[in-house]
């Protein structure tokens, strides 16, 4: 689809989409329906080494990098978002230990979960108003060979399936703004993982709160440096965004192409309604924006992989993403009328999908500063 | 706006009705899609039910002013609940436009008594082309008999009385448009399939059959061939009624992202950030001025002046309106905003209808630009700027 992609990422694009119409497509709109977690689609995500996209090939992982990783996202979101927030989650978790763990924690974590033996989650957000602020923070006290977490976190995608968590608390002693990365086993004692919160979409993308009652963590399980959690954060939160933003593009470029096909055979005053300028304006602005922020998302996926700074052109494509998502598909949906509005439809899901795509993960801070700040 | 101290007494009850009988269950009813039956019996009671029909005909007959204040307290409290009552209001409209005495007394009676009625014009292959319809009725003797199939027909399913548009002659397109007063009973009309919606879940919307319905010829509503300007008529009426459930709708979550930032920021040390509060401020502009434009509508009206033009112009403004807010809302709200147990999921999902039911906002557009784009505009231009 693009310059930007070399041959090997183009067949990996394509590779997903056979695996995508094979194994995720038929399975979306049910997995709507029930809720459950596709135990299934992931064991066959798994098999087709997709849990380890990004993980070096000396860790059993297929070393493919960001662009195609985030591309392969669009196409699993193109059918499913839900079961591509769970290979987002995963594989943010999975890309921070790469990124700032050290060759032990690599050489003991990567090997399960590029296989998929181990399923990957990062746990950031807090109640309060701000992270590492609230009555409810996690705060990691030191305690003999290690620390001791006690808090909890919210929202936690891939809760109670992950293996492993990687966890931001404020260690103390400290001065209570710095945070520090932790890696948590699930099986540790005093995790609880609370019910599996509803949500109006992203149905089987499971998300809770997850409380820590003295959870032990030994000083080897901390990721980079104490009070270094911070630009740990904002990487991660960086990089969930560029993923996000796939996500978002999948969708909508799945709403555009229905809610065209339906103007196409829409007739309404004597003629197909795609003839129709209000239908075109709204189609096209809607396939524009979707294309501009899937380069963005590209761009900043290939910057990653260059090893460069991509947190700028990531609040960018967060930025574009945020715009794009609810408004594309209320356009969509109204492209469609009364049919569009239809829980019978195919737009009704894609629309109570969209906003978990672009909100799920959103720190307090408008994306607007990072971006605002970097202009020089 | 100056409100009377009626207006006021009556907004004061609708807003009391909203705390009391539609905000507590209004979550339980999105979930269930059942159809609250109970609070159309609780509008009763509260004099609030039917408020289009004239006092000679059992109802409270209220001025505009005040239907479109207690809808927006309903719609406050649910868009559904809203849409179920307020559009027991909306079916009277055809009748005040063209019902004759009997005709009134015919179609008010069971209304008045507690039961609905509905509006039955868009068809399968008949939405924003209203004239395109294939409903056929034909005079056999002193009878109409009807024959097609109509969708998207609100509390269709409960609905005693229907006003039913039908073609009195195809080949005339528009101009063979003709509408008809139908009873539930008559034998032939049934219900088709109910509609799974992605929001205003609990409000009725449903597929109506007709197959060799026999209606007596003096249940035609004005003449044959006067369908079209009788629904345009009715849909004039009705849109200010449909903006107000924008302005309930947007309102709402406006006052949910207040509460939400102060109880985030109750520790008194800090406050929304200038970003969040610029936006709850856009919100505030944007529900204010579309009221405003909606009861500006209503006063030409009110002043027997057109105000087609305005009653689009509210409609179109006051829904994009909502639509726009609860999605910003949801933006403020972020992950939380995503919880089925969070009113705004809900207000984003019904906000979506809004700018399609009872014309599309596409079609507000084309009314408005038909109003716009007319020569006798150029003229007034001239005297104005001498050109």
């Amino acid at each position: 689809m693009s310059y930007a992609m070399t041959e090997e990422q183009e067949l990996i694009q394509s590779n997903i989409r056979e695996f995508v119409t094979e194994h995720v497509a038929p399975l979306a709109d049910s997995l709507d329906k029930n809720g459950e977690y596709p135990s299934e689609a992931v064991v066959k995500m798994a098999e087709q080494g997709l849990l380890g996209l990004v993980v070096p090939a000396e860790f059993g992982g297929l070393e493919a990098g960001y662009l195609s990783f985030v591309a392969s996202v669009e196409e699993l979101s193109r059918a499913s978002a839900a079961t591509a927030a769970i290979l987002v989650q995963h594989t943010v978790a999975t890309g921070c230990i790469g990124r700032w763990g050290n060759a032990e924690q690599k050489g003991r974590l990567l090997p399960g979960l590029a296989s998929g033996e181990t399923l990957g989650s990062v746990a950031v957000f807090e109640n309060g108003p701000k992270l590492g602020a609230g009555a409810e923070a996690l705060i990691a006290r030191q305690h003999e060979h290690g620390y001791l977490l006690k808090g909890a976190k919210i929202d936690v995608g891939n809760a109670g399936k992950a293996g492993i968590y990687v966890v931001f608390a404020t260690a103390e002693p400290g001065d209570g703004k710095k945070l520090t990365a932790f890696i948590v086993s699930a099986g540790q004692k005093g995790i609880r993982v609370g019910p599996i919160t509803k949500c109006t979409g992203l149905h089987g993308y499971q998300t809770a709160d997850i409380s820590f009652d003295d959870v032990f963590v030994s000083k080897e399980d901390m990721l980079g440096a104490l009070h270094g959690g911070s630009s740990i954060v904002g990487w991660t939160l960086a990089l969930a965004a560029v993923a996000e933003a796939a996500e978002t593009v999948g969708i909508v470029a799945t709403a555009v192409k229905h809610a065209a096909a339906y103007s196409k055979q829409r007739v309404q005053f004597g003629r197909s309604i795609s003839n129709f300028p209000a239908v075109q304006i709204m189609l096209a602005g809607v396939a524009a924006n979707c294309h501009a922020a899937r380069l963005v998302a590209l761009d900043a996926a290939a910057l990653i992989d260059q090893g460069k700074p991509f947190e700028v052109e990531s609040a960018m494509v967060k930025l574009l993403a945020l715009n794009l998502g609810q408004k594309s598909l209320c356009e969509a949906v109204q492209v469609e009328g009364g049919y569009g509005y239809s829980e019978e439809m195919a737009l009704a899901r894609l629309y109570r999908d969209v906003a978990g795509t672009t909100l799920r993960n959103s720190p307090a801070e408008f994306p607007e500063k990072l971006i605002a700040e970097s202009i020089a | 706006m100056n409100l009377t101290s009626e207006q006021q007494r009556l907004q004061a009850l609708a807003r009391e009705f909203t705390a009391k009988h539609i905000i507590p269950v209004a979550m339980e009813y999105d979930q269930s899609a059942e159809f609250p039956m109970f609070a159309a019996d609780e509008a009763k009671k509260a004099g609030l039910n039917c408020m289009a029909i004239p006092k000679e005909f059992g109802g409270p007959g209220y001025d505009s002013a005040t239907q479109l204040l207690v809808v927006e307290e309903w719609a406050y409290g649910c868009a559904a609940f809203a849409t179920m009552l307020g559009g027991n209001g909306l079916c009277s409209y055809p009748l005040l436009i063209a019902g004759t005495e009997e005709q009134k007394k015919l179609y008010f009676a069971p209304i008045v008594a507690g039961g609905f009625g509905a509006f039955a014009l868009t068809e399968p292959g008949a939405g924003s082309d209203a004239g395109s319809c294939r409903t056929v009725a034909q005079l056999a003797g002193d009878e109409y008999v009807l024959n097609g199939v109509k969708c998207f027909c609100t509390t269709g399913g409960y609905a005693k009385v229907f006003v039913v548009f039908a073609s009195t002659d195809l080949s005339k397109g528009v101009k063979g448009l003709t509408a008809f007063l139908v009873e539930r009973e008559r034998t032939g009309l049934a219900i088709g399939s109910v509609e799974h919606k992605l929001g205003i879940r609990c409000s009725n919307t449903v597929e109506l059959l007709l197959k060799d319905v026999r209606i007596p010829a003096n249940h035609r509503l004005g003449q044959e061939g006067e369908g079209m300007k009788i629904a345009m008529k009715t849909l004039d009426m009705a849109r200010p009624i449909v903006a107000s459930i924008g302005v309930g709708v947007a309102r709402r979550a406006l006052d949910e992202c207040i509460r939400f930032f102060l109880h985030k920021h109750s520790d008194g040390k800090s406050q929304p950030s200038q970003a969040e509060q610029f936006v709850m401020a856009d919100m505030a502009i944007q529900v204010e001025a579309a009221r405003a434009l909606i009861f500006h509508a209503v006063s030409l009206k009110d002043a027997g002046l057109p105000y087609s033009k305005e009653s689009a112009m509210a409609k179109a403004f006051a829904t994009d309106t909502a639509m726009h807010v609860c999605v910003e809302a949801q933006q403020l709200f972020g992950s939380k905003g995503l919880h089925s147990d969070c009113v705004i999921q809900k207000l984003v999902r019904d906000a979506k209808v809004l700018q399609i039911y009872e014309g599309t906002n596409q079609i507000q557009r084309l009314v408005i630009a038909g109003q716009i784009l007319r020569p006798e505009a150029v003229k007034s231009m001239s005297q104005a700027t001498g050109r």
